[in-house]
């Protein structure tokens, strides 16, 4: 039986795009529409690998045996309450009602509890608290924005349908589309390059050029000045996003906060008693100052080469400030391109909780937060935690050597779908479904927008959604609790009773 | 005197805000003993985690700690008298919110130590973490008062939202030093990394080192012979002086000692 469900939404990326057209056939994805090639790769072949996850699985003579799920939850709860620290990484590719629960799971443990935000956009989240942020929904601006700033991210591959969907390349109501000016370009460069080959051929022995041993920053073209959408691209090296723009500043790795501060300078009107910032001259930096002033709507959209290089969450910091600026000319807003599809689910949801977005800890009984104390890789990295659930997120492919080295001195808990780098190092591994394929649930968009995500088709028997094999081991947890308590009071009468008799 | 001494190495984080003097005041040594503590989750008492022992001949210091105390986490913190000492490198948060007295550090210290104190001395002899005088998360209130000083090299953040006090660095520090500081002195004798001082408004730094890379928000205000550090020190100069953070309006001052910094030469041209 074939079915066509219209209107899906992407488990992949924060841009949850949600017009997907996908074709079911007994009960299996053959066909989808309007999906880029990263979700196509997913939710048309990757989610029926053979690398699937049956049954849940505990490691026994240093080899993972299938058990039972009442055997794997037992167990799993076992080393959670006897451990006097434990970590619970992951969450981000995880539906909210799952983080939900295991918020209740962490407070119950009194564990730390970090989420993979804290190796992506954390610094974002870090700089919002300490400056805020203007910000704007995806759709204001698509229909408003005319000057579009990606900063050290390339969403050309990482987030294919953001510049087609929200930015450069679509209809919206007051902006219109730039990709027939695209096309025009393309087209341009392919008979240009037709040409330079034909001279080469006519020339009796080909030289190639030198290769410029440094960045050349290009002059900001006359096309920046006309009217309609415009894209600049800062980066360190030429992206597939930067071929499609009309002007590419490549920076030297490393500067962008020193651009940022003299960027902040020009739009305050100030003179600077420096010519090149990060290898960028500053007669060009007026230019697109100039560019940025006289918008009517901009959006800065940034990516991890801002959050993860030196400087980190001082870098997004100095944007926002730069943004606060511009926006006392004009309207300017700035967005965080977020990577897993709910990293933004996990911090709303652990800030609504708990009050805090990630790097928790509840060893006191309360809520603390400390980014650099908390967060995973630091926990890990001191060897703070004495056992580790790792839950919809691979740190075992990611995570730095002395890191995972660590991790491994203790007992490690997995619940993924598939055979990943961690659920191959698990001491106790479960399986799960797919969220956003064949698990229902709410995910937050990059924009803090939420949108349900759709069961397309049915999980393989004995498969269980993430959120209810953690609320089956909140429940066994609090059972193991209750019965060490009692046990704790009754040897506490016990010798009560012996001092009376004494 | 009370002498503590860890009893075994720690595996996961201690958190003991008991080891401070006021806390200890008034105390015999049985109820010290007693005092709560955190490993991890787990609640225990201080007798469990550490050997415990009274000097009655000697006053001060207060407490000595001697032994890795590097999993230990806010001694002294909120501290208002007294004197601790630390033979061995010592955790993060310590002397937080120190109000008075003192801490020696015979050691290196981790990060956040000496976070929004107000008054008093702290004196590491090793190495200082990042966020050494740097304010928690999402405050802006950092150190008011007192004085650190770090014979070592100190990380990142060191000093930011600084509103008053001295810091004094031997060794090297790291970027983003003073950010955000609207008073007081920062002091670095060895060379500082790049971004020193972003969004300052006031207040002063003073590095003899060599300057990785100035932020381009400062601009050129004059060449000094000297520059006072507190008190009690006064450093020769020729010192080129640096106002900003411009793009803030601030009127900070970097002062940047002329013999170790030739590449800020070309500034001169604008004097």
């Amino acid at each position: 039986m074939v079915e066509i469900i219209k209107s899906v939404v992407c488990p992949i990326c924060g841009c949850l795009c949600d017009d997907l057209e996908v074709t079911v056939e007994n009960n299996e994805i053959v066909k989808m529409k309007n999906g880029c090639a990263v979700c196509e790769a997913k939710m048309v072949h990757g989610y029926k690998s053979e690398e699937r996850i049956l049954e849940p699985h505990i490691r026994k003579d240093g080899k993972l045996v299938p058990v039972s799920m009442d055997e794997a939850i037992y167990k799993a709860a076992q080393i959670l309450t006897d451990a006097k620290y434990p970590l619970l990484f992951g969450w981000t590719s995880s539906a909210s009602e799952t983080q939900h629960v295991g918020v209740e799971l962490a407070e119950e443990l009194g564990c730390a509890l970090d989420n993979c935000c804290s190796v992506c956009h954390g610094p974002s989240v870090m700089a919002i608290q300490e400056i805020g942020i203007p910000t704007a929904t995806l759709g204001q601006i698509r229909h408003r924005a005319d000057l579009l700033v990606y900063w050290a991210c390339d969403p050309w591959s990482a987030h294919p349908r953001h510049v087609e969907r929200y930015t450069a390349f679509t209809d919206g109501r007051f902006e219109k589309s730039e990709f027939k000016e695209y096309v025009q370009k393309l087209k341009g460069k392919a008979s240009q390059k037709k040409v330079e080959a034909a001279i080469r051929r006519t020339q009796v022995r080909y030289q190639p050029s030198p290769r410029p041993q440094a960045a050349v920053v290009e002059a900001p073209p006359q096309s920046l000045a006309r009217d309609g959408r415009k894209m600049v691209v800062f980066d360190v090296r030429k992206t597939m996003t930067a071929e499609v723009a009309d002007y590419f500043v490549q920076v030297e790795p490393n500067s962008d906060y020193e651009i940022f501060g003299a960027m902040r300078c020009l739009v305050n009107d100030q003179e600077l008693d420096v010519d090149k910032v990060g290898g960028v001259p500053v007669d060009y930096l007026k230019e697109v100052v100039d560019v940025m002033v006289n918008a009517n709507f901009g959006a800065i959209f940034f990516g991890l080469g801002l959050t993860q290089s030196v400087g980190r969450f001082r870098n997004i910091e100095i944007a926002i400030a730069m943004t606060r600026d511009l926006n006392r000319k004009t309207k300017f807003v700035i967005s965080p391109m977020r990577g897993h599809f709910n990293v933004t689910g996990a911090n709303t949801v652990f800030a609504w909780q708990t009050g805090y977005p990630f790097a928790l800890d509840f060893s006191q009984g309360y809520p603390q937060y400390n980014p650099g104390e908390f967060t995973a890789n630091d926990l890990l990295r001191r060897g703070d935690n004495d056992a580790t659930l790792v839950i919809s997120a691979d740190p075992g492919a990611h995570f730095p050597k002395k890191s995972i080295q660590n991790m491994m001195k203790h007992p490690l808990i997995t619940i993924n779908p598939d055979w990943n780098a961690i659920s191959r190092l698990g001491d106790v591994v479960f399986p799960a479904q797919w969220c956003g394929i064949e698990q229902a649930g709410t995910a937050y968009r990059m924009d803090s927008i939420a949108i349900s995500l759709k069961k397309v088709v049915e999980a393989p028997k004995g498969v269980p959604p993430d959120e209810e094999i953690i609320r089956r081991i909140l429940e066994e947890v609090r059972v193991i609790k209750t019965q060490k308590n009692k046990k704790e009071e009754e040897k506490g009468q016990g010798q009560q009773n012996l001092e009376k008799k004494m | 005197m009370i002498t503590i001494t860890p009893k075994r190495i720690f595996d996961v984080p201690i958190q003991a805000t008991c080891i401070n003097a006021d806390v200890f005041t008034g105390k015999t040594l049985e109820e010290i003993k007693k005092l709560p503590i955190t490993e991890g989750k787990e609640n225990l008492i201080l007798d469990e985690a550490f050997n415990i022992s009274e000097d009655t001949a000697v006053e001060t210091p207060n407490i000595t700690l001697i032994g890795d105390f590097s999993k230990v986490k806010r001694i002294g913190q909120g501290m208002k008298t007294g004197e601790i000492i630390i033979n061995g490198n010592v955790g993060m948060h310590t002397g937080e919110k120190l109000a008075g007295g003192k801490i020696i550090v015979n050691g290196n210290s981790d990060g956040w130590t000496g976070s929004e104190m107000k008054k008093g001395i702290i004196e590491i002899h090793g190495d200082a973490g990042d966020y050494t005088a740097s304010p928690f998360r999402g405050t802006c209130t950092g150190m008011k008062g007192g004085l650190i000083t770090v014979d070592g090299n100190v990380g990142s953040n060191v000093g930011c939202y600084l509103q008053g006090g001295t810091i004094k660095i031997k060794g090297s520090a790291g970027r983003f030093l003073g950010h955000r500081m609207t008073d007081g002195t920062i002091y670095v004798e060895k060379d500082c990394a790049s971004r020193a001082g972003p969004f300052m408004t006031g207040g002063k730094i003073i590095i003899t080192g060599a300057v990785e890379l100035l932020m381009p928000t400062f601009t050129i205000d004059s060449i000094k012979p000297k520059v006072k550090v507190d008190a009690n020190l006064t450093v020769q100069g020729p010192f080129y002086v640096f106002l900003g953070d411009i793009a803030e309006r601030g009127t900070g001052k970097i002062f940047a000692l002329k013999a170790t910094n030739p590449a800020l030469v070309s500034y001169e041209k604008y004097l």
